[in-house]
Formats: structure tokens, C-alpha cells, sequence
């Protein structure tokens, strides 16, 4: 992976002393609150409920395991033994206090990382594939790009005091999985007579009004990257709305003026920007295309008689292959997915100790290196096929080996009313209960895949508009209500759910759920998925049997 | 009244104010520097400039920098309105002063103008600044300089990191 | 009945008003019968580099003492359902177990101000 250089370190190291000042003035009373708070969201510090949350900058979801036992040691020594991975790969610590901050963002420098622009109305952690430089399906590794961008989007001049939030995603694969139309931005990758590119689509996103962003441009020539970004910021910066923080974001301008007007607009900007100047340079983009050079992996055949030897030996461990196990673009490794999701556990949380032992065995099995999903799980990317049953062993030995990655207990959840001070909502509870409902392995297998998120408001932290079974926290006259949608996708095939009629109260989610599933298992086809049977038959099979009892 | 603080050649210090900000409702002055808002610049500026005087525009952070293209060459300064920082709009409008109109004269900040947007100010183009919070040149240099390495071309003359790199 | 709540400035710690004091449980809390004196109390609690987000909560009898009487307010009286181990709830005592049996579930009456404080 990418690894800082002098620059790169010092800033870090400035932007850390900056805040440290910033703390201090604001303990003096030199600056209001007012002031203070959007300074301290650049720093990725909230106010929540109970505390303070500061959330930690994974860019593009890649970390070393020097980083991860830092990590593991702020949780321990700063909170209290857990982090939250969330859905825009960062991880959350929820119990942290102002006057440790300046000395955490210190001890994040100390291992290239930071907590810059991971909230407030600035260009905020790229998004990027978590089987990134693993994958056969891929272009190139995307964290090429991602670096890139981050690295033009720490402390923009120009774009740090934006209308709303910008969330850019960029992936090589025709898998998305980084949900990529539905961010501000969506940079895929194309192979093009002329070279490498980007299909650029803009103005997705999730939230009050959810869109699946349309596409501006079909090739970009990856080289113009820089400049077509700024110009596609440029015009956001103008003309976004600021008199309304709901439609603020670029996805409403999009929607306004329209993509075709949009785009138009875009391009005069992009014919009219000073292009050399801000196009990088060749040999900057191999610096950055070095540092994530394919580690050095084994020649060894596609097939270990080992592994196949320990799965038939051990039921568990072939579950676990069936679910959590991908194809590799080499031979004889694979991709090992390690889910957070653990049936009656907080989806996306881990301890302290978990965060450490997983370390352990990515120094020993993947090259030092761990992913975040934005679906809050992490990954193992290279992990030769003869340790598959040794990774398995380790992960089992600290409550990590659930074998449900697509399943149904693999939830998406967001803090909710647990923690956040926005939610109308608890959504940890919803989803520990779900989970536990179809905790048993062999019903969730056979019930395949299945994506439920949940937010707890309708910020959409928890992607509910793209599950395949969404659920919404809201506030009904004042009670715990949640309102259900069907049939969304973060994937290639993006799609906003639709809402399956009134909210439902707390204690009716997880019968709705085993409802629907119970529709899907009647009304599949075989070889069908959940979401492909809802798309054959529609939403009305479902809803009869959800409200079936207050007809 | 906050105090104006000018940059030049690198180094920020207190400037005397020579200009008067002329509100919608005052008088124009009879002599003297003036900066006009843009609705009283289409009205009073051309004779104003035709008596020979300093005239500077006033822009709200919804009007746009095209709207006074062409008398820019008129114009000793541009004066740029940050109703609250969380507006900003006006970076924008600075750079493209100074990297597509070419833009020489005096661009000043106004409004909401606090120490620490004054990197974002100052590699944008601006080199006037009226602190709403009242920091000294020096403070505001400080901060100005914070970070001892920047990513990207902006409308300064500092080298992005990935031409430092080059070198 | 009002009490006065806040985040304390310097970590985040949930904290109630009590007669010029920041008292760090519910039970501790300064009860408020009129509104006039509540907001009085509020003006002179919040003092920006003592507290953030301070503002006043609807608090209503509950078996043998009180709770507040949103849903809200009752999570940050004790913490997250999902840790029982964390928060005020760790420690235990009367007034956390009143909060946890309280009912009648009540998120958007019990802030008050809400729209004037996020200005
Ligand atoms: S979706 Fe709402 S409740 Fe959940 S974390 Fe986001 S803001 Fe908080």
C-alpha cells in the first residue's frame, strides 16, 4: 500500500498541531462553540449523546496492521476497548473526550494517518473496492486513483467550504462494491481505445431525497482526472444551494438543472480551466501506482489439497468457504472476508483485543494488510489457499468467524439512538435481533443472499434506501417506529428500495422480516436471489403478508 | 470597524484604510476611495471613475465575479463578502480573479473573516483581509503558514506538493 | 416539570443542573416546576466554556421519583442498550433503574428549543 513520504508526513503532522491550537483557543473562550464546531467536524469530531465520537480517516479502506494495533491501542487507552467501522470505511470511537483529541491525532500521525475531512461540508475519505489489487475483475487497483484524490482533497482551498458534504467512491470493477452511483461522485473505470478512464456519474446519493446518480461523462482520460474534478466542484461551489441544508447537496443541483444541462455546464468549466496546471504529472501517478505494486505473492497451483482435505474434514470450515472465501487473481490465494456481524453482536464494532489479533494474522497470512467494506466488515486480501483453515481457526478463536457474509444476518446498521444525537431511532437492537432470529447457519444459507440495512434516521447512514430489505427508523408521535422499503441496490444495478406501506413499531421489524423471506422462499424460482425475485414479482406479494393481519 | 490587514510581497501588516465602504442607504461621498455594491456601482460608478477616483465593487456572495468582467481593468479593488464563513462561494470567485481575468488589483475579504480560513484566503488569491475576529498580521500569517506543504495549484504562487516531488 | 442538561466542554460527559452546579446523574438533577424559572436557570447554566448543548427536557413522575420524559433523554440519562457496561448505566443505583423501567416512549416532546439551539 501507499506510504507516506516527508511531505505527506508532515502535513499530518502540521494539521495535528493546527487542531491541538484550535483546542486550546476554544477551552480559552477565544472562539465560540459556533465557530469551533465546523473546525472540529473537519477533524471528524461529533457531539453525540453520550460523548464525544472522533471518526478516524481509513482512506479507500486499506490498512496496515501497524496502523490496526494503533487503533486497537487508542481504543483501549482513549475509549473504552471498541471502535465502530462504518459504511463509509472509517472507524468511529464513541466515548472520546475533547482534551485527549490533539494527543490522538498526534499518535494517528505516528502511523500516516489522520482524521481530515471526515465530516463537515468538505470532500470527504474516498470510497474504493475492499478487494482492491485482489480481484481479477479489475482494471487496475483503484486506490491508484483513490490516493490521488485524497491527496488533492486534503485542505482544497478552493472546495473546503462547500454547500454540503462530498463523498466520492471510484472502483475498477464491474462489481461495484462501493455503491458508487450513489455517491456525489462515481469515478468507474474504463478501458478505452485511447488508454485508461473514467465513466463519471454525479449526483447520487442517499439521505432525505435519494437518487442513483446519472451519468455526465462516459470516458474520461484517466490523466484529466484532476482537472475534470475541480471543475465539476467549481460549478457545485457556484451554484449549489445554501439556503436549505436538505438540498444543499450536488445530487439536488443535478436533479434541477438536469444531467444533460449539468453536464454542459461542467464541460464549458472544464474547456475553460487551466488543464496542465492541474492534471498531475506521469511520474506522480507512477509514484503513487508503485506504492500499491501487487505484494510478492507465491507461484503456487490454483488448487491446495490441503484446503480442500480441511473442508471436507470440517463442515464448519467449508461454510465458511462457501460465504466468506473469493476468487484471487493468483493462483492458489484467496480473498477472506471476516465478519463484523457476529448474530447478537453491534454490526461493524470491534474490540480493542479483536483488532490486535486480527493484525496478528494478516502480518502472518496477507501481507500486513486489512480492508473495511463499506458493508462494515474487513478483509484478508491475500490469503494463500493453504492458510485459509489457519486464518479460519485464528478468527474463530475471537468470536470472528461467522460464516454469514451476503446472508441475512450480515446487516448494515448505523449507531442510531444508542449513540447518535440525530436518530429518531435505535437501529443496533433491530438489527441484533434480526440476526439473532436467523442466526442458525444452515436457514441463512438457504435463504441466500439477502441485504438488510438499517438507519436509525433519515440521514441514511445505514444505506436503508439500497437494502434489499431497508428498514428506517422514525418517530411516530413520539415512539419507536420503523418504516420498511423493498427492493434497493448499492450494486451495479443501483436502485432506490421502495416503501412497503406504514411504519411498523419495534417489536413487529423482525416479524415483518421473516414474513418477507417467507413470500421470497414461496414465490422463488431456482437460482433466484431475493432481489431478483421482488423484481419478477413486485412489491404487493410482500406487503399482503406484512399487513396481512390488519385487513 | 475591523482593522485591514494588506499582504504584500509576503508579508501581511496593518494597512490604513483609504477607502469608504458606501452602505445601500449612505451617501456617496463627495471625495475620496470608495467601494460601491454592485447594484450602486451600475448606477454611480461610471462617473465616479470618470472624476478619477478609486472605485472598488462590493460583491454579495450570490453575485458573480462575471457580472463585473468587463470593468475589471477599472476596478483598484474587488471587495468579496463572506456573510458567514460557512459561505464559500467567494474562493471561487477570487481564483478566477486572479487565473482567468488576470486580475491585479486589490481582492479583500470581507464579512465573516476569521484566522482559520486565512490559508484557504490567501492560496486563493485574496491579499486583504478584514478579521472579524481581530488578529494581528502576525496571527494571521501564522496561520496562514500553518502547513509547511500544500496538495494543490491554487491561484498562490506555492509549488502542490506534486511538483515539490519533481524537484 | 424541567431539568437543565449538557455535554460537559472538556469530555463530552453527560451532565444536569443543580443550583449553580453540574452534577454528573439524573438523580441529581435541579427539578424545575415553572417554566420562567427553568429558563432563567438555563441562561445562567450555560456558560460556553463550561458546557455545549445545553437546553432544557420535559421530566415526569415515574413510580417513586422521576424520569425524563423522552425516549431521548432517557438514553442519555444511561446509556446505550447495546453496552450495558458503558455509560451511567454502569454504576447502577435508584434513579438509572426508575429511568430504565420509565415507558410511554416520547423522543419529540421532550426537547425543548431544539429549532432556536441548532440555528
Ligand atoms: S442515519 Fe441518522 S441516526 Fe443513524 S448515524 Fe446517521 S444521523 Fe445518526
Amino acid at each position: 500500500m501507499y506510504r507516506y513520504d516527508a511531505i505527506d508526513r508532515a502535513f499530518v503532522e502540521d494539521r495535528a498541531a493546527q487542531f491541538k491550537a484550535q483546542v486550546a483557543r476554544r477551552l480559552a473562550g477565544e472562539i465560540s462553540e459556533d465557530q469551533f464546531k465546523p473546525l472540529r467536524l473537519m477533524n471528524g469530531l461529533y457531539l453525540q449523546l453520550h460523548a464525544y465520537m472522533l471518526r478516524i480517516s481509513i482512506p479507500y479502506g486499506t490498512l496496515s496492521t501497524t496502523q490496526l494495533r494503533k487503533l486497537a491501542w487508542i481504543a483501549r487507552t482513549y475509549d473504552k476497548g471498541y471502535g465502530h467501522f462504518t459504511t463509509r470505511q472509517n472507524l468511529q470511537f464513541h466515548w472520546i473526550k475533547l482534551r485527549d483529541v490533539p494527543d490522538i491525532l498526534d499518535h494517528l500521525a505516528s502511523v500516516e494517518m489522520h482524521a481530515l475531512q471526515t465530516s463537515g461540508n468538505c470532500i470527504r475519505n474516498v470510497t474504493s473496492d475492499p478487494r482492491a489489487g485482489a480481484t481479477a475483475e479489475e482494471i487496475e487497483d483503484p486506490r491508484v486513483w483513490s490516493e490521488l484524490i485524497r491527496q488533492w482533497a486534503a485542505l482544497h482551498p478552493e472546495f473546503s467550504f462547500l454547500p454540503r458534504k462530498f463523498k466520492i467512491a471510484v472502483t475498477a470493477s464491474p462489481h461495484d462494491r462501493t455503491a458508487a452511483r450513489l455517491h456525489d461522485i462515481g469515478l468507474l473505470m474504463r478501458k478505452g481505445r485511447e488508454g485508461l478512464g473514467f465513466e463519471v456519474i454525479v449526483g447520487g446519493g442517499m439521505g432525505r431525497t435519494p437518487y442513483v446518480g446519472p451519468t455526465i461523462r462516459e470516458f474520461l482520460p484517466a490523466e484529466h482526472l484532476m482537472s475534470y474534478l475541480e471543475a465539476i466542484l467549481r460549478i457545485y461551489n457556484r451554484h449549489g444551494r445554501r439556503d436549505n441544508i436538505y438540498k444543499a447537496r450536488i445530487k439536488i443541483l443535478v436533479a434541477q438543472l438536469g444531467a444533460e444541462e449539468f453536464a454542459r455546464q461542467v464541460e464549458a468549466e472544464w474547456e475553460a480551466i487551466d488543464r496542465p496546471s492541474l492534471d498531475l504529472p506521469q511520474a506522480e501517478i507512477e509514484r503513487v501506482r508503485a506504492g500499491f505494486a501487487a505484494p510478492a505473492f507465491e507461484t503456487l497451483p490454483g488448487r491446495s489439497d490441503a484446503f480442500e482435505a480441511a473442508k471436507a474434514a470440517d463442515y464448519a470450515l467449508a461454510r465458511f468457504a462457501r460465504n466468506n472465501v473469493h476468487p484471487h487473481k493468483q493462483p492458489g490465494y484467496a480473498i477472506v472476508d471476516i465478519s463484523l456481524k457476529a448474530p447478537g453482536e453491534t454490526p461493524g464494532d470491534a474490540t480493542g483485543d479483536q483488532m490486535d489479533a486480527i493484525a496478528d494474522l494478516a502480518d502472518a497470512y496477507s501481507f500486513g494488510e486489512v480492508r473495511v467494506t463499506h458493508e462494515q466488515n474487513l478483509v484478508l486480501a491475500h490469503v494463500k489457499l493453504d492458510d485459509v483453515a489457519a486464518v479460519f481457526a485464528g478468527l474463530k478463536a475471537i468470536g470472528l468467524a461467522s460464516a454469514n457474509i451476503n446472508l441475512v444476518s450480515d446487516i448494515i446498521a448505523c449507531p442510531g439512538l444508542d449513540y447518535c444525537a440525530l436518530a429518531n431511532a435505535r437501529a443496533i437492537p433491530i438489527a441484533q435481533d434480526i440476526a439473532v432470529r436467523f442466526a442458525n447457519a444452515e436457514t441463512a444459507e438457504k435463504i441466500g443472499e439477502l441485504k438488510i440495512k438499517i438507519s436509525g434516521c433519515i440521514n441514511a447512514c445505514g444505506h436503508h434506501h439500497v437494502g434489499h430489505i431497508g428498514i428506517l427508523g422514525v418517530d411516530k408521535k413520539g415512539e419507536e417506529f420503523y418504516q420498511l422499503s423493498l427492493g434497493g441496490s448499492a450494486a451495479e444495478d443501483a436502485e432506490v428500495g421502495k416503501i412497503l406501506g406504514p411504519a411498523v413499531p419495534a417489536d413487529k421489524v423482525t416479524d415483518a422480516v421473516d414474513q418477507m423471506i417467507e413470500v421470497y422462499l414461496r414465490e422463488r424460482h431456482a437460482g433466484e436471489r431475493f432481489i431478483d425475485t421482488y423484481r419478477r414479482v413486485g412489491l404487493v406479494p410482500f406487503k399482503e403478508a406484512v399487513y396481512a393481519e390488519a385487513h | 470597524m475591523p482593522k485591514l490587514i494588506r499582504l504584500h510581497d509576503g508579508h501581511a501588516a496593518f494597512a490604513n484604510d483609504a477607502y469608504v465602504t458606501v452602505a445601500d442607504e449612505d451617501e456617496t461621498p463627495a471625495s475620496g476611495d470608495v467601494i460601491l455594491p454592485l447594484e450602486r456601482f451600475r448606477t454611480e460608478g461610471e462617473v465616479l471613475l470618470s472624476n478619477g477616483r478609486n472605485v472598488g465593487v462590493l460583491l454579495a456572495s450570490d453575485q458573480a465575479i462575471e457580472d463585473i468582467a468587463q470593468d475589471l481593468t477599472r476596478l483598484s479593488l474587488v471587495a468579496l463578502s463572506f456573510p458567514k464563513f460557512r459561505d464559500g462561494r467567494h474562493y471561487t470567485s477570487a481564483r478566477l480573479l486572479r487565473e482567468r481575468f488576470g486580475y491585479d488589483g486589490e481582492i479583500r475579504a470581507v464579512g465573516e473573516v476569521l484566522r482559520e480560513q486565512a490559508v484557504f484566503f490567501v492560496r486563493c488569491g485574496f491579499d486583504a483581509f478584514e478579521p472579524a475576529d481581530g488578529s494581528t498580521p502576525e496571527q494571521w500569517m501564522a496561520a496562514a503558514g500553518r502547513f509547511r506543504h500544500v496538495y494543490q495549484r491554487g491561484a498562490d504562487d506555492r509549488d502542490p506538493a506534486f511538483i515539490e516531488r519533481t524537484q | 416539570m424541567k431539568a437543565i442538561v449538557a455535554n460537559r466542554l472538556i469530555d463530552g460527559e453527560v451532565v444536569y443542573w443543580n443550583h449553580g452546579a453540574w452534577k454528573t446523574r439524573f438523580g441529581e438533577a435541579e427539578l424545575f416546576e415553572a417554566d420562567d424559572a427553568a429558563e432563567a436557570a438555563v441562561a445562567q447554566a450555560n456558560v460556553p466554556t463550561q458546557v455545549v448543548d445545553c437546553y432544557l427536557i420535559d421530566v415526569a413522575p415515574e413510580a417513586d421519583g422521576y424520569a425524563p420524559t423522552a425516549f431521548r433523554e432517557r438514553v442519555k440519562a444511561t446509556g446505550p442498550q447495546n453496552h450495558p457496561q458503558h455509560g451511567k448505566q454502569a454504576e447502577g443505583g435508584h434513579d438509572i433503574e426508575l429511568i430504565k423501567q420509565a415507558h410511554g416512549i416520547a423522543r419529540s416532546a421532550g426537547r425543548h428549543n431544539l429549532i432556536k439551539l441548532k440555528k
